[in-house]
């Protein structure tokens, strides 16, 4: 018994042992991210620094600079309001069409399924300056209501994909009980499906929560004021000013942008997976 | 169709009852308004002070005014979708040779310019270059930033070396500087700094990328091969390895925390050293451009020029805020004296402009004898000829030169691509 | 459709519009494309006809602010023509097969360690998760300050670890180690996405498999072999397909980190695009090489597709 226990242990180690290259490798940055943020400009200048540790003291002035002196607060309301509301649409136009295919039959279901998925091969730097012009065609120019609008171009298809996939799991008897029993098909799915599909709805609102996020390229496009930008379009327009960078407010800058996300991650983790699980495997 | 505040709404309503109530035409009653879309400044105290002027014209004039900032290099994505959709701002910086590319879309603002040049003399070459397209005025030069030498005086002093005059001599004290450890800052890479060295050098030797005929491309001269192998020396001997990978940030870094001797740059690489207090901005000076072997002195410059979409339904309002701006001698100065020696006026009387006494070390910005251009000069700024600077090929040229390959070899693949983009 | 009938019967009976629309809504063949159509409807309008105009841009001479008019598919032959076009052509392929192999290899490593008992299981998952969670316009930028050549955290740990002579590499600005640059910083970006999939599909897997594998004597290796890897295979195709497309079109690592260079020889299909549709204001042409995107992630989706259907149905 002891050497079995002992070999588990062992077993055990080894593969925390591995995982410390991994761990390095995807933490680092963002340690010298960190770091970075929180020396003084004189270290960050000089050249005999060592570049791993502060040395010189740490300073909290690229945050207070960053918060204080700059619109920083406002871009990520901005960003919170527009990611917020696009994963939102998303989730109620993505389920929708999900739950219609994979379990209604009708006119076009197959084509239609293929047809949303592959918009996801167009890409948004080519779609950028046509999609500007309808943009302001129906009146958005210069609006976070634009992105709002946009977003779910890309965040539907995903996930209209994973639900899709994650709504095949659950047993179609399930559905037909309820319908015998008398419930229409709106009420078992909002009903009976619905709770059941949790798993996999959240890991979808995770995944387009975290892709409007770092979106780039409408955000830019769409707007301009420093009222309706998003966190990190005026990160890197407002610290980066000709050749000169602000690197210290830039890496502060990244650090809270990650903040929300990181934060939303940690609590729903454990959803993320099992929803992929299901979504991911059919 | 543009997106209505609820604020505007409500102006506008209001507005409207009382015209209703009073008997009043509408155009009188409605609201003036103009959004100004600016960059970012490389002195953010600038930009304060252009928010300052802005409000003081809004009570002036009763006209609304709204400025926003973009960095520069994003503006190519914005302008870009702003002409697309004909719509977004009234009035939009145009740096460089923007007015070539946006010429059909902008106002004439000829009787503008004729205005500020009555005040303050002959708009300069370089900006008439860039903002005068074909003999018509495309956008109201403002500023420029031009490139100069910044160099470490104390570590001269130190070496008793003499401040280079041509950039024959800053090869000789290049390599002086690269055996103290503090070699020069020349980026050959893929970005407008690049550009910006590779330019004056090969004009300083006489040649040029295209004739003043915006067809004929002369990059297979002479003057180039001297200019190659002059750039393979300085490579060789003067600099390292690094430059090949730098962004238009990366001389200034250099300087600034104590490895380069001297870098090609505007004056931004020493205002941060001294605002930021770092220990190497007392060290730093500058000097007049280089001159080539025949005593004339090339020099790259970015003038900055403010243009009016003719999409904009305030155009009128546009003019008069660029007038309060520029016009009045007073706001102009107030307005350079903010920046700090970064954007110097361009026009021929206000040369000498008392910004340049706020530092002593920038007496050299003065740059008398010096003749400034934009990228790819004697050639107009057609699109042609834009496209061959965003394609590098003068940069790309060194880059494979400095690397190995024959200077007969690069300079005949620089002719090639010219040629193509030409010919298209 | 015998449930359908009997529902339909049974609601005959009150004449109500309430009621009329409970029955209609409760038709497949209404309530499919209604549920359906949000989803059609955003993606025509922001989607189908902007693309369509983009067509219409690469074969078109558009500039940007002035008239255009068509001319075929000049952009397209032309475009073959330019050096920079070749070499980002080859760029794209060498830059999506090197990233993604190591994106599978290293995904399905990491998956299988994060699969076993874990201590701090919670928090090992997230700190994994995190490079594919912060924005990528700023994490980029963090490593272009790691790979700066005059502050490079990468070069000084080398040095100090003995492996580099100094200065090190100058990772930025030399050919290869450009494109190795790009391509570590896009593995960096992706992994946790390959990893936190292939994951999912691996709690998937039934744990009797494996003990009835064990039984007849299989080792670890050939459970892998046999077991894992089979049912693991409409997942990877999944993931792979989505990272092909992901990584294709990448833009903002080469544009931040290398802008392309040096000498192009980082320039992927977007960055080029970037700078002759935009910064040179050839719209048409920057449509074109965009659109050359399109057939090879139209070869790959529906290679991935076929596959998946084979396996999975």
């Amino acid at each position: 018994m002891a050497t079995v226990g002992a070999r588990r242990l062992g077993r055990r180690i080894v593969i925390h042992l591995l995982l410390v290259p991994f761990l390095i490798f995807a933490l680092f940055p963002f340690y010298h991210m960190a770091l970075t943020s929180l020396k003084q400009d004189k270290e960050l200048y000089d050249r005999q620094a060592v570049p791993l540790l502060i040395r010189q003291g740490a300073t909290l002035e690229h945050y207070a600079k960053l918060l204080w002196e700059t619109e920083f607060l406002t871009w990520t309301k901005n960003s919170l309001l527009v990611t917020v509301l696009a994963t939102t649409v998303s989730l109620v136009i993505g389920t929708a069409a999900a739950y219609a295919l994979a379990r209604l039959k009708f006119f076009g279901v197959g084509g239609i399924g293929t047809g949303i998925f592959v918009t996801y091969l167009v890409p948004t730097s080519l779609l950028f300056l046509p999609l500007a012009q309808v943009v302001n065609w129906l009146g958005l120019g210069d609006s976070k209501w634009a992105l709002v609008v946009t977003y779910p171009t890309f965040l539907v298809p995903f996930c209209t994909w994973l639900l899709i996939g994650y709504f095949r799991t659950v047993p179609k008897e399930i559905e037909e009980c309820a319908m015998v029993d008398g419930a229409t098909r709106i009420q078992a799915l909002w009903r009976i499906i619905l709770p059941i599909a949790v798993p996999g709805l959240v890991c979808a609102a995770l995944f387009a929560f975290t892709l409007s996020w770092n979106e780039f390229i409408y955000a830019l496009t769409f707007t301009s004021s420093s009222e309706e930008i998003t966190a990190s379009v005026g990160i890197t327009s407002e610290l980066i000013r000709g050749d000169i960078y602000f690197w210290g407010s830039l890496m502060a800058g990244a650090v809270l942008g990650s903040v929300p996300i990181v934060v939303l991650y940690v609590f729903f983790l454990d959803y993320y997976v099992s929803g992929l699980t299901a979504g991911a495997v059919k | 169709m543009e997106h209505v505040s609820r604020r505007r709404f409500l102006t506008t309503a209001t507005g409207l009852a009382g015209i209703l109530a009073a008997g009043v035409s509408p155009a009188r009653g409605q609201q003036r308004q103009v959004s100004y879309l600016c960059w970012n400044n490389f002195a953010p105290a600038s930009d304060k002070k252009l928010a300052e002027i802005g409000q003081r014209f809004a009570k002036d004039t009763g006209i609304k005014l709204k400025i926003d900032h973009i960095a520069a290099p994003q503006q190519a994505a914005k302008y870009a979708s702003e002409v697309q959709t004909q719509a977004g701002h009234d009035v939009v910086e145009m740096r460089m040779h923007f007015p070539w590319l946006y010429e059909p879309q902008l106002v004439d603002v000829s009787d503008l310019v004729a205005e500020m040049e009555k005040k303050y003399g002959a708009v300069i070459p370089s900006a008439r270059e860039t903002a005068n397209v074909k003999g018509v005025w495309r956008a109201v030069p403002q500023y420029h930033a031009f490139f100069v030498a910044a160099y470490r005086e104390d570590l001269f002093k130190k070496a008793s070396l003499k401040t280079p005059d041509t950039w024959e001599d800053l090869y000789a004290v290049g390599k002086e500087l690269k055996k103290m450890g503090h070699p020069i800052g020349i980026p050959i890479s893929q970005n407008y700094d690049s550009i910006s060295t590779a330019g004056p050098v090969l004009w300083a030797f006489g040649g040029m990328e295209v004739d003043k005929d915006g067809k004929t491309v002369r990059i297979n001269s002479p003057a180039t091969e001297q200019m190659v192998e002059w750039y393979r020396k300085i490579y060789r001997d003067c600099m390292e390895p690094e430059v090949l990978s730098w962004t238009d940030a990366s001389n200034n870094e250099s300087l600034q925390q104590g490895k380069a001797g001297w870098i090609h740059n505007p004056v931004s690489a020493y205002i941060v050293a001294r605002n930021n207090k770092l220990p190497t901005a007392d060290g730093i000076n500058h000097h007049k451009s280089l001159a080539g072997q025949n005593g004339q002195r090339h020099e790259t410059d970015a003038p900055r020029h403010i243009g009016i979409w003719k999409f904009s339904k305030n155009i009128e309002p546009s003019k008069e805020w660029i007038r309060y701006l520029l016009g009045k001698r007073e706001v102009y100065d107030e307005y350079i004296m903010s920046g700090d020696a970064f954007n110097l006026p361009v026009y021929a009387n206000l040369q000498d402009h008392p910004v340049l006494k706020t530092d002593p070390k920038f007496a050299a910005l003065k740059q008398e004898g010096v003749q400034f251009h934009c990228y790819g000069w004697p050639a107009p700024a057609s699109d042609k000829v834009q496209l061959i600077t965003n394609s590098f090929i003068l940069p790309n040229m060194l880059a494979k030169a400095v690397t190995g390959t024959s200077t007969k070899e690069v300079v005949a693949w620089a002719d090639g691509e010219m040629k193509k983009i030409i010919a298209e | 459709m015998a449930i359908g009938g009997v529902r339909a019967v049974a609601a005959q009976a009150p004449a109500s519009i309430r009621a009329r629309l409970s029955v209609l809504l409760d038709r497949d063949r209404v309530l499919g494309p209604l549920f359906v159509s949000p989803a059609l409807f955003l993606l025509l309008l922001l989607v189908a006809y902007p693309f369509c105009m983009a067509m219409y841009f690469s074969v078109s001479n558009a500039f940007i602010g002035r008239p255009s008019h068509l001319v075929g598919f000049v952009n397209f032959i032309n475009l073959w023509k330019s050096d920079a076009f070749r070499q980002t052509f080859q760029n794209a392929f060498v830059f999506t097969g090197a990233a993604v192999a190591c994106k599978i290899v290293l995904g399905l490593s990491l998956a299988l360690l994060l699969n076993e008992q874990l201590w701090w299981k919670r928090a090992i998952r997230g700190a994994v998760l995190l490079p594919w969670v912060i924005p990528t316009a700023l994490s980029t930028l963090g490593w272009w300050w790691m790979f700066n050549s005059l502050y490079s955290v990468v070069n000084w740990t080398g040095i100090a670890m003995g492996l580099m002579d100094p200065p090190g590499p100058n990772w930025l600005g030399q050919k290869y180690y450009a494109m190795t640059a790009v391509v570590l910083v896009n593995i960096w970006r992706g992994l946790p996405f390959f990893a936190i999939t292939i994951l999912a599909g691996l709690v998937a897997i039934p744990k009797e498999l494996y003990e009835a594998a064990h039984a007849d004597g299989a080792g670890t290796v050939a459970r892998f072999w046999y077991v894992t890897l089979p049912l693991l295979k409409p997942v990877l195709a999944i993931v792979v397909l989505f990272s092909t497309i992901f990584t294709f079109s990448e833009f903002n690592i080469v544009f931040v980190l290398t802008h392309g260079g040096p000498v192009n020889s980082t320039h992927l299909f977007a960055t080029l695009a970037r700078q002759i549709g935009l910064e040179s204001g050839r719209i048409g042409e920057g449509a074109a090489i965009s659109l050359y995107l399109f057939p090879v992630l139209a070869l790959v989706v529906y290679a991935q597709l076929r596959f998946v259907r084979k396996e999975v149905y």
